[in-house]
């Protein structure tokens, strides 16, 4: 297909900007701060940090407050100011189990080695809206925290610990089994390169994770309804901060903070190959920035399906893969705003030509359907 | 010194920055430091890998500050998470000042181990508050 630039209209798009800043602020509301957007829209900042690829959660609170809470064009921004930064370092191999745990759970085991620990959830919450929310004052907010730290703990304290993995006990028993299959375990970044299906595993894991997390949650769900042949079960779910190591210039391993991620691990059945063979379980694995658990859950089914062979569109990874990167549908579907004045006019073109050719075929005049045709009705 | 790095490290990224300030400018006037690369921001690719395969992969990038300095000839190197030039540059004083060979300034180690407490009990805190949503749900059939 080719395309035709356009150009003018300069002085229209500098307006439709300065509309938009207009429409932000006309209502003359007290600025929201990136602090405040930090401290009170976390969840949506981890979405933003996910789908754009980039840790970076003041500058996730800075585009969604210059994009009026759009968090696609805020993930957009952020991949386009990612790609302005030179790469320097590359972290060691993050350690899971290291992990500060703020919530963690089975919903395969009731009881596992540390406990199920809800933390912060609205899991068990009724939806119910919270009228007071309305008039909330900084005075509610301390009061709040200061009850909120004053209460007893319920037990004694524990001193800080990391918690086991819940797979460890399928393991131990040998009931987990690792997928064979042909992917290759080659290590494809693919920022820096094309590509190609059937992707390496690791491509497919990269991908899912910077994934959107409405497109992935759609296609796990559909695969969870029958699209596919994985029916999958929280194995565990864990959410809290990992350390983050780098080999400096003089190659000491340095820590240079923590980040926040979820993590799921996916049990599922491993369909027997051969009659040799017996029944096992095996995995699809979640890993993402932030606390997002849709996301990381829908990743390891997704993760699963993938690799569980067959013609449903979660099996397919190209399928899964192109259509749930969200910068680049998101993309597409709005480029479709764009002048497309040529191409249209040439569709259109093409459809007189072959209605005129069609309307010669039977004899009539040609386009312009308000043309009588005198020949087959008798005055 | 080098044993107990990686914890420096993280209470250096993790204390009060404004407490952080004040220690080294306190440090600046004893000691020449010349910034050699100066605080910007850069990427750290982030890798992970799953729980079963071990099958390695990108997970993502983390925009991370860093810097280079030398203290009194000592080369330190700043690195921390986020958009810090702050404190990118204190870090790498501290760092050139602990990894120096020489005698540890007192006020480093000070300061390292109070913010060290600090955030151990800050963390202990926060995960007593955790705890307090551990659950031991029911089955429907007992008691």
């Amino acid at each position: 297909m080719g395309y035709v630039a356009i150009k003018g209209g300069e002085d229209a798009i500098a307006q439709s900007i300065r509309l938009v800043e207009y429409y932000r602020v006309r209502g003359r509301t007290a600025p929201v701060s990136i602090g405040q957007i930090q401290g009170q829209f976390r969840l949506l900042l981890d979405k933003i940090m996910g789908e754009a690829s980039l840790y970076a959660p003041e500058h996730a609170a800075l585009v969604l407050k210059q994009n009026e809470g759009d968090v696609f064009e805020s993930a957009f921004m952020l991949r386009a100011y990612r790609a302005t930064l030179q790469r320097r370092y590359t972290a060691e191999t993050l350690v899971t189990r290291e992990m500060f745990i703020r919530r963690r759970l089975s919903s395969a085991f009731r009881e596992i080695p540390g406990g199920q620990i809800l933390g912060p959830t609205r899991d068990y919450s009724q939806r119910l809206l919270d009228g007071r929310l309305a008039t909330e004052t900084l005075g509610h907010i301390e009061d709040f925290l200061a009850q909120f730290e004053a209460a007893a703990p319920g037990r004694p304290t524990v001193p800080v610990t990391t918690l086991p993995k819940v797979i460890d006990l399928l393991q131990a028993q040998g009931l987990l089994r690792e997928v064979d299959d042909d992917a290759s375990r080659r290590v494809v970044d693919v920022t820096r390169e094309a590509v190609k299906f059937p992707a390496p595993r690791s491509a497919a894991l990269q991908m899912l994770a910077r994934a959107e997390t409405g497109g992935l949650m759609a296609l796990a769900y559909s695969a969870q309804r029958g699209f596919g042949s994985t029916h999958a079960t929280v194995g565990e779910l864990r959410v809290g901060e990992v350390p983050v190591r780098v080999r400096d210039a003089r190659g000491r391993i340095r820590v240079v903070g923590r980040i926040r991620l979820t993590e799921a691990e996916m049990i599922s059945r491993l369909r027997v190959q051969r009659r040799d063979e017996s029944p096992a379980l095996s995995l699809g694995y979640g890993l993402c920035f932030g606390q997002n658990e849709t996301k990381a859950i829908a990743m390891g089914i997704l993760d699963r399906a993938m690799r569980s062979g067959g013609d449903a569109p979660c099996q397919s990874q190209e399928f899964v893969l192109y259509h749930t990167e969200g910068i680049e549908s998101y993309g597409f579907t709005n480029h479709l705003k764009l002048p497309h004045y040529v191409t249209f006019q040439s569709s259109l073109s093409n459809l007189r030509q072959a209605i005129e050719r069609k309307d010669r075929k039977r004899g009539q005049l040609g386009f312009g359907a308000a043309v009588v045709n005198t020949t087959s009705s008798p005055s | 010194m080098q044993a107990n790095q990686p914890d420096n490290d993280r209470v250096l990224c993790e204390c009060d920055l404004a407490s952080l300030q004040a220690l080294v400018e306190s440090l600046e006037t004893r000691h020449q430091i010349i910034v050699t690369r100066p605080p910007g921001v850069c990427l750290t690719m982030i890798r992970a890998e799953d729980s079963l395969e071990r099958q390695e992969f990108f997970l993502g990038e983390a925009l991370t500050s860093e810097c280079d300095v030398t203290v009194d000839g000592a080369v330190g190197h700043g690195l921390c998470l986020g958009d810090e030039p702050v404190r990118a540059y204190c870090i790498a004083v501290c760092d050139a000042l602990l990894h120096t060979g020489r005698d540890q300034p007192a006020e480093v180690n000070t300061f390292l181990e109070t913010h060290r407490s600090q955030l151990a009990a800050e963390e202990q805190r926060e995960f007593n508050h955790i705890l307090r949503s551990q659950v031991d749900f029911k089955l429907m059939e007992q008691d």
